[in-house]
């Protein structure tokens, strides 16, 4: 514990370079809230901490009909953007039901993602955004899709002294609707939580997104749910039956915040309520 | 490794040296004295440890001491002015909004940032901002009143 | 002095707390002063076979460690009297105390113990207070027949009675039976459990405590540390919350100790998951009620079995089992009580105290036992509480005389606050006057 270095690059290459340097050894701070309190009870023994809140990366931009988010944004700028409210809603709909305000006023965007908790709630409406990430390595640059990133429990495809540092989210047309159920509203973690979009002409869909969270090791997109419904018209029955099909690809697990049982029948609530409202049923 | 730190604290510059993994509610409260804010949890639960950094409400049991050079912290022991109590720990103290007092310090400094930032909270809003302050001695409704109260000028400076 | 009787009053202390001037125990920061880190059983059950602490004293700043042996005086505590310190050999519960470190800072303490070099044998561990009751139930305690505890010797059930429950039954045109349990809770006060301990001026051993009842513990604390009274400072007052869990000793034990050890000023505190996952609980209660009732409402006997999970040490469950048997039948008047009470040992953290201990989980049944029988005789659930409420006069199944009963205005203020207008016959009644088919109370003889 007592020879722990601090760093606080300001550049970004200064800061991969202290992370490819420090490997496994290396811990990446940016708001602290996951990581802390793994300082805190001794879970992690890193040799060397990295803060990297002092490389600029807090912004929201409108970019090329994309937004372009910094990794280093807060939760609580994310909420105050006018950006996100006006063309993200399902974002600050999830953040808004993330932590309490002091959590959110240091958490970031980036860290929520790079912890690649099942749970994290920020996931679900990217993924149905078709999000990508934008990765910088010692050796350079790369974008990959959110899709891809995650490979199971606080595992992700980031190669040793990689970092996110934007997140590009295309301005996709469509209804859109979030949905968490947690122990309480306030700063629980989500025991199902469901992001869907979805493009309509009259009565019928032409595209469709549904995300889950904390229904299995990864936040996960549904793709069987989504094939169901493209090109179909839109009902309460094949609602249900989507709702179905993607608890069916879940394998969510028991813990002390629900049990599977639990979970699968709550997400597939979740799915039914998330799919009408963001078609506009009327249900 | 231990580093320099320097930053304000209530008003007054700090110096101090912090290790990497130290966190400010260490700081504060082993180094310094400052035992205002409270360690209820040590992993960002309760809230009773809220102080305030360039006037937002963190929590210090997840704040790196390290990462707040050059900031300006606000404890409880910020709030009054000498002898005299701020609105909001007048508000607190002739209100009953506490029994055991231990989530107090954290109820207050939530409280601050959401009056410096929202001078007139509606009933809803006071609830969600204070949701992160847990009160296990069930005092929620009086905080609420309280902040209420202080809202609408019944507690002047 | 009356003229406040009644009036919202500020606090007299409360600007310290607004102002965050009160000191807890955790807010005391002396020159000096070290930190103790404990090691824990990682299993539920199990034989120490081996434990050697040299790595963790040699750790650069530790100042030295504590294990059983270094207990002063005796190494059992608790209500109980039947819980080590740190345990020598049999580990009961995951989370008991095995050994501590005292070093210049958390991380330092924290350090030596990971350095702890301990093997344990690991044991099937029982949870289930009716799989413990088995014959053939792993034991709690390895020195004994069995998992009860004894209330005397050889006398695990704790009967009461009050008249005769066969005659009661006898009379009854309905039998109403139901098995109800309460389960485990954490009493979760803001301020975890936390102690700082130091010799004064005048080589008192000076405690700053949590606790919630100083003349509960003091006397265990002085044969922990082989001390007379008069050498222990015992200081408290100030508690972030407590709800019972502050009963017990959960810290001044390892403070105290270490103080007298190293001769310096000594903080001990648990994590908040300490206290959550190993820090005394409400244990469990299973109740079975077998209630005898007459066609016109009138209760005439009550039959009530019960187990009380104890955890790991007896604690304050022995008494718990007694006092829910007191409570279990409600403030009604039965002139035919039966309870026969058991505590159970199992492989948990203790049970203990916690708000109304033990009461409500009597009296939840209870009032679930009324709700029934309402239901089987199709009586009004006012009418069956009101005319079978205690009156001064009545007798409960530990034969104490009710005085100042209160049942039948508490039903009216609830009933009033609830909008729902009683009838003119119910609202007539009043807790002084004992209705007139109630005669005295059968007198006991043993
Ligand atoms: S101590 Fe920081 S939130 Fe509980
Ligand atoms: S007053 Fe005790 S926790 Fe709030």
């Amino acid at each position: 514990m007592k020879d722990v270095r601090y760093f606080a690059p300001t550049e970004m290459a200064e800061a991969t370079q202290l992370l490819a340097r420090y490997g496994d050894g290396a811990a990446v701070l940016a708001g602290g809230t996951d990581l802390v309190p793994q300082l805190n009870y001794y879970e992690r023994h890193p040799e060397a901490i990295v803060f990297i809140g002092n490389l600029n990366l807090g912004y929201v931009k409108e970019d090329d009909s994309k937004l372009v988010i910094g990794a280093g944004t807060t939760l609580a700028e994310l909420l105050a953007s006018d950006l996100v409210v006006a063309h993200f809603g399902i974002l600050a709909d999830a953040i808004s039901e993330l932590g309490t305000v002091a959590i959110r006023t240091t958490a970031t965007i980036g860290g929520n993602i790079a912890n690649a908790s099942p749970a994290a709630d920020t996931v679900p409406p990217l993924l149905v955004m078709d999000a990508d990430l934008v990765l910088v390595g010692p050796d350079g640059e790369r974008t990959v899709a959110l899709q891809d990133f995650f490979t199971g429990p606080g595992e992700t495809i980031l190669d040793t002294g990689e970092l996110i540092s934007e997140i590009h989210v295309p301005l996709l047309n469509g209804g859109t609707s979030f949905k968490k159920v947690g122990m309480r509203k306030a700063q629980s973690c989500a025991i199902a939580a469901v992001a869907v979009r979805i493009e309509m002409d009259g009565d019928t869909c032409t595209d469709a997104r549904v995300a889950l969270g904390s229904m299995a090791p990864t936040p996960l997109r549904c793709t069987t749910a989504e094939d169901l419904l493209k090109g179909e018209t839109l009902d309460a029955d094949l609602v249900a039956r989507c709702a179905e099909a993607a608890v069916g690809q879940t394998k969510p697990i028991d813990d002390q915040r629900a049990s599977a049982w639990y979970r699968i029948k709550a997400g597939k609530a979740l799915i039914a309520k998330a799919l009408s409202e963001a078609a506009g049923l009327g249900m | 490794m231990k580093e320099t730190l320097s930053f304000v604290l209530n008003g007054s510059p700090v110096d101090v040296l912090a290790a990497p993994t130290e966190t400010l509610l260490d700081l504060l409260r082993e180094q310094l004295g400052v035992t205002g804010p409270k360690r209820g949890c040590d992993e960002g639960d309760c809230g009773t440890c809220t102080v305030l950094l360039d006037g937002q409400p963190v929590r210090s049991c997840l704040t790196i001491a390290l990462t707040v050079a050059g900031k300006e912290i606000t404890t409880v022991e910020g709030l009054a002015d000498g002898r005299k109590l701020h609105p909001l720990q007048k508000a607190f103290h002739e209100r009953g909004a506490f029994q055991c007092g231990f989530c107090t310090p954290g109820m207050l400094m939530s409280a601050k940032a959401l009056l410096d930032g929202n001078p007139n909270p509606t009933r809803r809003e006071i609830v969600d901002h204070m949701s992160g302050n847990l009160c296990r001695c069930g005092s929620y409704e009086e905080v609420i009143e309280a902040i209420q109260a202080v809202a609408n000028g019944e507690y002047k400076e | 002095m009356t003229e406040y009787v009644g009036m919202s009053m500020p606090r007299y202390d409360g600007v310290g707390q607004a102002t965050g001037r009160t000191k807890y125990v955790d807010d005391f920061v002396l020159p000096g002063m070290v930190y103790v880190k404990v090691l824990r059983s990682p299993v539920h059950k199990g034989v120490i076979r081996h434990l050697d602490l040299s790595a963790a004293e040699n750790t650069p700043g530790v100042v030295g460690v504590l294990s059983a042996e270094d207990v002063p005086g005796v190494n059992l505590y608790g209500a109980g009297g039947d819980q080590p310190v740190f345990t020598p050999e049999h580990i009961r519960y995951k989370g008991e105390l095995i050994a501590a470190v005292v070093g210049v800072d958390e991380d330092t303490a924290m350090e030596g113990v990971e350095k702890i070099d301990i093997q344990i044998e690991e044991q099937t561990p029982v949870f289930d207070m009716f799989e413990a009751m088995k014959p053939d139930a792993p034991l709690v305690r390895p020195d004994s027949e069995s998992n009860l505890w004894e209330y005397e010797p050889g006398q695990t059930t704790r009967v009461m009675y009050i008249g005769d429950v066969e005659e009661g039954f006898a009379q009854a045109e309905h039998i109403v039976e139901g098995r109800y349990q309460t389960g485990e809770q954490d009493h979760a006060p803001l301020e975890p459990h936390a102690s700082v301990a130091y010799l004064d001026e005048a080589e008192r051993l000076a405690i700053h405590t949590v606790s919630q009842c100083l003349y509960f513990q003091l006397g265990q604390l002085a044969a922990i540390f082989g001390l007379p009274m008069s050498k222990i400072r015992y200081i408290g007052g100030t508690v972030g919350g407590g709800f019972g869990g502050k009963n017990h000793i959960h810290a001044d034990h390892v403070a105290g100790i270490a103080a007298l050890k190293f001769g310096r000023p000594v903080k001990y505190r648990e994590t908040r998951r300490e206290d959550l996952q190993y820090s005394t609980k409400r244990g469990v209660f299973i109740l079975d009620y077998k209630t005898g009732v007459r066609d016109d409402g009138t209760l005439v006997a009550n039959h009530i079995k019960l187990w009380h999970d104890s955890g790991a040490y007896g604690g304050f469950s022995p008494y718990g089992g007694e006092k829910c048997s007191m409570f279990a039948s409600g403030p009604y008047h039965i002139p035919n009580i039966r309870t026969e009470a058991q505590t159970i040992l199992t492989n948990k953290a203790g049970s203990s105290s916690m708000r109304g201990f033990t009461i409500m989980n009597g009296q939840f049944p209870m009032e679930m036992q009324l709700h029934k029988i309402a239901e089987e005789t199709g009586i009004d659930p006012w009418e069956l509480r009101f005319i079978n409420a205690w009156r001064d006069g009545d007798k409960g199944v530990s034969r104490y005389t009710v005085r100042g009963a209160g049942a039948i205005e508490a039903m009216k203020k609830a009933a009033d606050l609830a909008g729902i207008e009683l009838p003119e016959h119910l609202l007539a009644m009043d807790s002084r006057t004992p209705p007139p088919q109630r005669g005295e109370a059968a007198d006991v003889v043993d």
